[in-house]
């Protein structure tokens, strides 16, 4: 074999290696079939799971400063829902959890639960909150069961038990998933204070504005180490691609049939909600004056634990705050808390 | 019992299927769509593909023709930008790190070769198919095979001397 061989068997190994994990592909393929639904449903599927994708995408990313979501021509149905929004990376950790209320007037408020928080995890006992889902995803997969469900249901009782609120359903999304989405879409602008470097993350971006492709983004949305605040500065960071994505979304990709069938793909194959959940009622609600109100629990100082360290959280606060800022208030803007971010360079993150 | 024949095979070939849907496309979530759509298709008609001598051959097929045949090609991605940045920056030392970066540049120029030039590659470098096989799955002759590959040899050859900067 020649020399240009060989580097030719290295480089075609080295791509094959970037192939999706097949566990992921083999559930996917086993949720198609299992699920009990009429086969016309699952085109509707592959459309609503954009709007799953938005539902994750906006309340996230919406702020003061952000341009108004796309208007979806629906008038909003009667009633509220209160969704769990989960972003896992690749080891069932999750990175970001963070609990909505759409109300029935279109307005949602978007509430963040740092994954430090040190709650009590109902049939496990204190812990930190990013160990309730990966906990109960192991267990499950030990006995057979799907660890994706039994993890994002632990952590749904967890936030329902800390919160005092009913969470009526969930939608969970990969890292890498938020990646792909901002690939889907031709990259995702965003703004750096300062040029960054790390290598946990992999991350080598220079200062200031700039289209990430999706190996950036990906280092960008999971660099920790390096960072002065740590997680707390990596969460600004994912509200910040998460609003570059949006404004890709509603800016260009909407018009362009190719992007927007990317999208399509990489949302539909990237994020999952409860089975129970009817996607298509909830596209409905995702109405034209939407409002997006969005904020963090109260925490207090950085606390040891035994696993290292923790935000300590007061149940009784969490819920008068959660009972306060979740409400359905008719045709409430109430701006967010100021989140310290300095107005010069404004979208700018660490 | 077609049906728990069938879920053998997707357990057994699953992972097989993905890498080489992936180093066929360069673009794994592509060949993650396409890889899921070829086996839900072969699915319904398992009674029958099960039944030819090597089903897994038969999928590899089904695979290799959804990507011949799709239409809205991505633009060749920037698979090495990351790692000659690094390079640029860090002055090179060890040679696993050259090999590392020659090895990036040889993907992104496997990337840009014409489908069914890459797909023969990919064949007889990672599947380690005879070039009846490689003929069998692209539906063309053995004769044809060769010179798919040895176009994609001389190409590949070319391009070692052009300019880096048409790489990045």
């Amino acid at each position: 074999m020649t020399e240009q061989e060989a580097l030719i068997r290295e480089a075609i190994a080295a791509e094959a290696d970037q192939a999706v994990d097949y566990r992921s592909v083999l559930a996917n393929l086993h949720g198609k079939r299992s699920r009990r639904r009429p086969i016309a449903l699952i085109a509707a599927t592959t459309l609503t799971a954009v709007a799953a994708a938005v539902a994750v995408i906006v309340p996230l990313s919406v702020d003061r400063s952000a341009a108004p979501p796309p208007p979806i021509e629906q008038a909003a149905p009667p009633t509220g829902q209160t969704v769990l929004l989960i972003g896992l990376d690749d080891s069932a950790n999750t990175d970001s959890v963070v609990l909505a209320r759409f109300s029935p007037d279109g307005s949602i408020a978007a509430a963040s639960l740092p994954r430090d928080s040190w709650v009590d995890i109902p049939g496990v006992g204190m812990g930190k909150l990013n160990s309730a889902y990966v906990q109960a995803h192991t267990a499950a997969q030990a006995e057979g069961r799907d660890g994706d469900a039994a993890g994002a249901e632990a952590l749904v009782r967890t936030v329902e038990a800390l919160a005092g609120v009913e969470i009526d359903h969930y939608a969970a999304v990969d890292m890498a998933g938020f990646a792909a989405l901002g690939d889907a879409v031709g990259g995702v602008e965003v703004c750096l204070k300062a040029a960054t470097r790390d290598e946990y993350s992999g991350v080598d971006l220079p200062a200031g504005r700039q289209t990430l492709s999706e190996d950036q983004a990906l280092a960008f949305l999971r660099q920790r180490h390096g960072l002065m605040q740590g997680d707390l500065d990596r969460v600004v960071r994912h509200q910040a691609f998460l609003r570059g994505l949006v404004a890709k979304v509603t800016g260009e990709v909407k018009n362009d049939p190719a992007k927007l069938a990317r999208l399509v793909g990489a949302a539909h194959a990237q994020v999952r909600t409860d089975p129970g959940w009817d996607l298509l009622e909830f596209a409905g609600r995702l109405t034209r004056n939407i409002s997006v109100r969005t904020a963090t629990i109260p925490v207090g100082e950085p606390i040891e634990v035994a696993s290292g360290w923790g935000f300590p959280v007061s149940p009784d606060l969490v819920r008068s705050f959660a009972a306060g800022f979740l409400a359905d208030w008719p045709g409430s803007t109430m701006a967010p808390p100021a989140t310290g971010e300095p107005s010069s360079d404004e979208g700018c993150v660490n | 019992m077609p049906d728990d024949d069938y879920d053998q095979f997707v357990t057994d070939r699953l992972d097989r299927l993905l890498r080489y849907a992936t180093a066929l496309t360069c673009d794994k979530y592509l060949a993650q769509d396409i890889v899921q759509d070829v086996l839900l298709r072969a699915r319904q008609r398992w009674a029958r593909i099960g039944a030819v001598d090597v089903p897994y051959l038969y999928v590899k097929r089904m695979v290799t023709n959804e990507y011949l045949s799709w239409r809205r090609r991505r633009a060749a991605r920037d698979v090495s930008s990351t790692h000659t940045t690094l390079d640029e920056l860090a002055p090179v030392v060890a040679d696993p790190a050259v090999r590392h970066a020659e090895r990036d540049a040889m993907r992104a120029r496997i990337a840009v070769l014409p489908r069914k030039q890459r797909a023969a590659l990919v064949l007889r470098y990672y599947e380690d198919s005879t070039d009846a096989e490689i003929a069998q799955i692209l539906g063309c002759t053995e004769g044809t095979v060769r010179s798919h590959i040895s176009r994609a040899l001389q190409k590949l050859r070319i391009n070692e001397n052009t300019p880096s900067e048409v790489l990045r």
